[in-house]
């Protein structure tokens, strides 16, 4: 029940918000921070609920609903899912909190952004996959609806189209390889618990597997950015409100992730090996190309976007190693990344609101002028490439360890490379550029963040570090849900001596 | 012993945290918490010296920090001879620029954020001090990094300092990406990255790690490359002298740049297997040690040709470092890291001082810090002109201070392996005594050469008694014992001596690298002498023409950088976002985006709303399928 509870506040918050005459503004806001800190709060619970060293799921939470199909509302949490709903009930709450910005037709605002926490919550919290899915869509659609009614800039309109017009290609070919798991398993569930089963005690066919695979990687790809289908990102996430884009690009963009990890890992081991090496270079791809082009931008938010499409490139490789080390870390980064770029993207709120647009140039001396925000922004930025005690440090070198392991050793050391330099030189850069130096005259009127306007930084901001200090915190209770992911295609891989580990 | 190892480690940063938190506000109340949990730890490291002497040594601690299948990550202490003396050494010197940076950074606005710095650099460097296994190390050696990059833009409105910083950071990164592959890699194939399993597992079996033996040694030494400022990656050191003198004391002289040399010396057993290459580079042939010898001999006299040219008092002072760098560095590749620690004890006290006095002549010439402009301090500022002095002689090498030991011993080293090494470190050796001459001669001998210098006072006591103990240190450190501690750590059994033998062992034991070296000490100061001695202006750049400007230029290795790296990486970026913005984003997307728009149009232009349109292609239709159906 504590599950359905906390995806279900901000959905009734939702309902709550839009029985609230348009008037009483202050309610809005009021029901939706309240909405999602409890959520947030009470997913704390299930971090300290949770029994390290049981396999299978927790808090599990099942009511049949179309029995005839086998469809069910089925959450739950294991290693791998546990840090994701915390992390989006804690985004969520942050992403409440920075929504003063907010200044027309708040009513709405509010009962989308409800609507989205309660979504992404419910995404990583389902067990059903057609709830999984559904629950990503009602995440998606506000979004779409956000950018274009509460967007910055000229080409927002363009922007929301762009994205949803993407973003739902993705989604339709996603559905189609789930219906195609579906009917592959053949045992009419769509339970992930029962299709992992199935196809643990009778692999799913290999012709299905092959077509299967390519179309979800595909989809899942399109939907997190994998290069060359990125390209809806930058411009959506420098057009949307600070709110929708700290949700989309922390935490709803990990679903194609999640989707790969829970959906293809452990359903289809068998034609598995030819895909993961294609996408080992489709990740380096993303990290390394994305991430020189970081470094060309003028504009804090894009330099944002591609860093976060070179962040995911990392977890890509996480995944695609195939390695229990690395698929730790993956996970580990992917709730890591998920406070990060929150914080970016938060961050970019503020100057936009102070400074009145995003380009670097404009800027200069701001550490001055808002010695908080400095003092965040730096934590940040140094956070993003890598600096240790943070959560990312921690995911990063346990995928390259891993990568390694696996006896990847170039993409190794092209990660390696990627995460040390590449991601120091843009994330530098713009410390310097945006902190650092004398500011400009236009400048003198911005003003730093005062007492409650600090909150959502330094929750996410205490949330990377938490991980980053503590990792055990997540990586303890992941070691049962990792293993039993990859046992499939491990037992497999020992079988058939396909690959020897180098140890 | 735990709690005391714990609190050593964690003081600082509790301080740095509550100074961050509660303190930003009250100067005079930050600085208090940050020296006073430096000295703390500096008194809590003697007990741990004590307490670990009479336990036996080493000591092992360690707490499980993140345990992954086969990686398991400690927070665990070594506590053995090496990391006691580099302990003491961080902490002693550590609480004494504490001390000075009291006066140094009085009045000025951010002095809170200046001492969280401090405290941020303690912690991140004692841990690196008494880190059990490579990861921690690599931990900490990012964390004094950053501490590194935040001072030294501490003026961060200042252009040059922020720059500064960000080159000094990514310098470190690159040597870094080496460091971290080079630790996956010793992980992968010796399974464990905890300093006495490695020893234990190359002591059985020195051929453990196959033929990446060599590689490995290359790429941990990339790390010390970055971080000790080593030929081609030294080029951050003397910019970062846009930071605060007494940080450029503390971090860029003393310690942190030491680190490498510590690091050097902490897994020598790795570097010092003997050569092995995988099949493909087997042409290479050279082993890690050799490496780590013609680089750190390379820096040395690089270093010391540029300081010769240099008007900067830092300046001058950071390519002295480089260049002891380079020694101490050399020391350990000719296979006698006692020497290098030794070189690296003494040369934190003097160098500590130089910089310390360095930054008392800038704060009373109300921070000039061109040594053409200063002179005639002998009389203005005795306390800094006298330990100054004792630095200088101490870093030249003359008897019996404590540089003359320390130097001494890898100078006849370097002759018992290569006649090559032993030149250079001679020759570095006549560089080091000329350009410290000239610094000395211009900048406080003579007639003062500007206003501000004729109007100079003495510092204050709070900068001037930090002086005192470190000259104090400077001159007797050579007595105090610390080679054959270090001696003994590597297992080899000092001849023991009294101070006096001490005195006359270096004559005794190689007498020609003795008196060798110390010719080209007499020399250097003789022709300092002559040059500088009441100069006017430096004669060197008309005698010597395009030499001196090459010399006063660095060799043009920044310039060279910024020509072929840089702008590779700068063109490759571009090219990257001009890819992405035309041929994703404009080609490839808009001809989806067009084509389904056409096809739109196309399709709509059968759609006129005229029923004859319609009608006739309907007729037309018809026609078709009626042909079609009465021919086949």
């Amino acid at each position: 029940m504590l599950l359905t509870t906390i995806l279900l506040i901000p959905l009734l918050g939702a309902l709550l918000v839009l029985t609230i005459p348009a008037n009483f503004r202050v309610l809005h806001r009021g029901v939706a921070i309240f909405a999602t800190g409890l959520s947030a709060i009470l997913s704390l619970f299930l971090l300290f609920g949770f029994q390290t060293g049981v396999e299978g799921y927790q808090f599990v939470h099942k009511v049949a609903w179309v029995p005839s199909i086998g469809l069910n509302y089925h959450v739950g949490v294991d290693g791998i899912n546990l840090g994701l709903v915390i992390m989006a009930a804690w985004v969520s709450f942050a992403a409440a909190l920075v929504s003063y910005e907010i200044k027309k037709q708040d009513k709405l605002y509010y009962s989308l952004l409800l609507l989205m926490c309660g979504g992404v919550i419910g995404t990583f919290a389902s067990l059903d996959i057609i709830f999984f899915y559904a629950m990503h869509e009602l995440a998606l659609i506000p979004t779409f609806i956000m950018i274009g009614v509460w967007g910055r800039g000229e080409k927002r309109v363009y922007a929301a189209f762009q994205m949803a017009i993407y973003l739902s290609i993705g989604a339709m070919i996603v559905l189609a390889g789930l219906i195609c798991l579906y009917a592959g398993a053949g045992a009419k569930t769509f339970d992930m618990q029962e299709l992992a089963a199935i196809c643990a005690a009778e692999p799913m066919s290999l012709p299905l597997q092959k077509w299967a695979i390519p179309t979800l990687l595909l989809g899942f790809g399109i939907l997190v950015g994998l290069v060359p289908f990125h390209t809806w990102a930058p411009l959506t996430y420098s057009s949307a409100p600070s709110a929708p884009a700290m949700i989309h690009a922390g935490v709803l963009k990990k679903f194609g992730l999640y989707g790969i990890i829970r959906l293809i890992l452990p359903l289809m081991p068998q034609e598995l090996h030819p895909w993961m090496e294609i996408l080992v270079v489709m990740a380096l791809v993303n990290a390394i190309y994305c991430g020189f082009i970081a470094i060309r931008q003028k504009c804090f938010a894009m330099m944002c976007s591609y860093s976060s499409l070179s962040h995911v490139g990392f977890i890509f490789l996480g995944i695609a190693v195939l390695n229990n080390l690395a698929l730790t870390g993956a996970v580990f980064l992917m709730v890591a990344h998920g406070f990060l770029a929150a914080l970016l993207f938060a961050l970019n709120g503020w100057l936009h609101q102070q400074t009145g647009g995003t380009a670097m140039a404009n800027m200069g001396g701001l550490m001055q002028k808002m010695p908080f925000i400095g003092f965040i922004m730096s934590a940040t930025l140094l956070a993003g490439c890598g600096l240790p005690f943070f959560g990312n440090f921690v995911g990063e070198f346990l995928i390259l360890f891993g990568a390694w392991q696996s006896a990847w050793h170039w993409p190794a050391a092209l990660g390696v490379f990627t995460g040390l330099i590449i991601s120091a030189v843009y994330m530098l850069r713009a410390i310097r550029q945006v902190l650092h130096g004398q500011s400009p005259a236009e400048l003198s009127g911005v003003v730093d963040a005062n007492a409650w306007r600090k909150l959502p930084y330094v929750l996410l901001i205490a949330g990377l570090l938490a991980i980053g200090t503590w990792p055990m915190l997540l990586t303890g209770k992941m070691k049962e849900a990792v293993s039993q992911t990859l046992e499939p295609v491990n037992s497999l891989t020992v079988q058939d001596q396909i690959n020897t580990p180098s140890e | 012993m735990t709690n005391i190892l714990l609190a050593i480690l964690f003081l600082p940063i509790l301080s740095a945290a509550a100074i961050t938190l509660f303190t930003l506000r009250r100067p005079t109340v930050s600085a208090g918490i940050s020296i006073g949990s430096s000295c703390l730890t500096f008194i809590l490291s003697v007990l741990l010296y004590r307490g670990a002497v009479s336990q036996g040594l080493p000591l092992e601690i360690s707490f499980t920090w993140l345990s992954v299948g086969a990686l398991s990550v400690e927070l665990g202490f070594l506590v053995d001879r090496l990391s006691l003396l580099m302990l003491l050494v961080v902490t002693g010197i550590g609480s004494l620029i504490h001390i000075y940076s009291r006066g140094y950074m009085q009045g000025d606005p951010s002095n809170s954020r200046y001492f969280s710095g401090l405290s941020i650099f303690m912690f991140s460097m004692t841990g690196i001090v008494l880190a059990n296994n490579l990861l921690m190390i690599f931990f900490f050696w990012e964390m004094v990094g950053l501490s590194s990059y935040l001072l030294i833009g501490f003026w961060m409105s200042k252009p040059s300092a922020a720059d500064a910083g960000k080159k000094a950071f990514l310098c470190n990164r690159i040597g870094d990406t080496g460091f971290l592959l080079g630790i996956i890699i010793l992980w992968g194939t010796l399974g464990t990255l905890g300093f006495s399993q490695i020893n234990s597992l190359l002591a059985a079996n020195p051929a453990a790690l196959g033929s990446w033996t060599t590689l490995v040694g290359l790429l941990l030494f990339c790390g010390v490359v970055g971080k000790s400022a080593q030929f081609p990656l030294h080029v951050w050191l003397p910019d970062a002298m846009e930071g605060p003198t007494p940080v450029s004391a503390l971090i860029h002289a003393a310690t942190m740049v030491a680190a490498g040399v510590y690091l050097l010396a902490r897994a020598f057993s790795i570097f010092a297997l003997p050569a092995a290459w995988p099949e493909s580079l087997a042409w290479f042939n050279f082993s890690a040690l050799e490496a780590v010898a013609f680089t750190g001999a390379l820096t040395a006299l690089l270093a010391a040709l540029i300081a010769v040219q240099q008007n900067d008092i830092k300046r001058i002072l950071a390519y002295s470092t480089l260049s002891q760098l380079g020694y101490m560095v050399m020391a350990v590749g000719i296979a006698y890291p006692v020497a290098g620690m030794y070189h690296l004890t003494t040369h934190a006290f003097f160098k500590a001082l130089l910089f310390l006095g360095a930054g008392s002549v800038i704060v009373a010439l109300h921070h000039e810090q061109n040594i053409w402009k200063m002179g005639g301090l002998l009389k203005r500022m005795p306390i800094t002109f006298f330990t100054f002095l004792v630095g200088t002689l101490a870093l030249c090498g003359v008897p019996p201070l404590s540089g003359f030991f320390s130097k001494d011993a890898i100078i006849a080293q370097a002759f018992s392996k290569s006649t090559c090494l032993g030149t250079i470190s001679v020759g570095v050796a006549f560089l080091t005594t000329f350009y410290m001459g000239r610094l000395f001669f211009v900048a406080f001998m003579g007639k003062a050469r500007s206003q501000s210098a004729e109007k100079s006072q003495e510092t204050p006591p709070v900068m001037t008694y930090p002086l005192i103990l470190l000259a104090i240190a400077a001159v007797f450190a050579g007595f105090w014992n610390v080679d054959t501690w270090m001696m003994r750590h590597y297992g080899l059994e000092p001849e023991s001596a009294g101070w006096f033998a001490k005195l006359l062992y270096p004559f005794e034991h190689a007498p020609m690298a003795a008196l060798v070296s110390l010719a080209a000490v007499v020399c250097g100061a003789v022709l300092a002498f002559k040059l500088y001695y009441n100069a006017k202006q430096d004669v060197l750049p008309s005698q010597l023409g395009s030499v001196a400007r090459w010399l006063k230029d660095k060799f043009y290795l920044d310039e060279l950088y910024e020509n072929t790296l840089i702008w590779c990486q700068d063109k490759f970026a571009l090219v990257c976002d001009k890819f992405d913005r035309w041929v994703i984003g404009g080609a490839l997307v808009g001809t989806v985006y067009h084509g389904v728009d056409l096809v739109g149009r196309l399709w709509r232009l059968s759609q006129t709303g005229s029923v004859q349109t319609y009608a006739a292609i309907f007729v037309f239709g018809f026609v078709v399928l009626a042909y079609w159906v009465v021919n086949w």
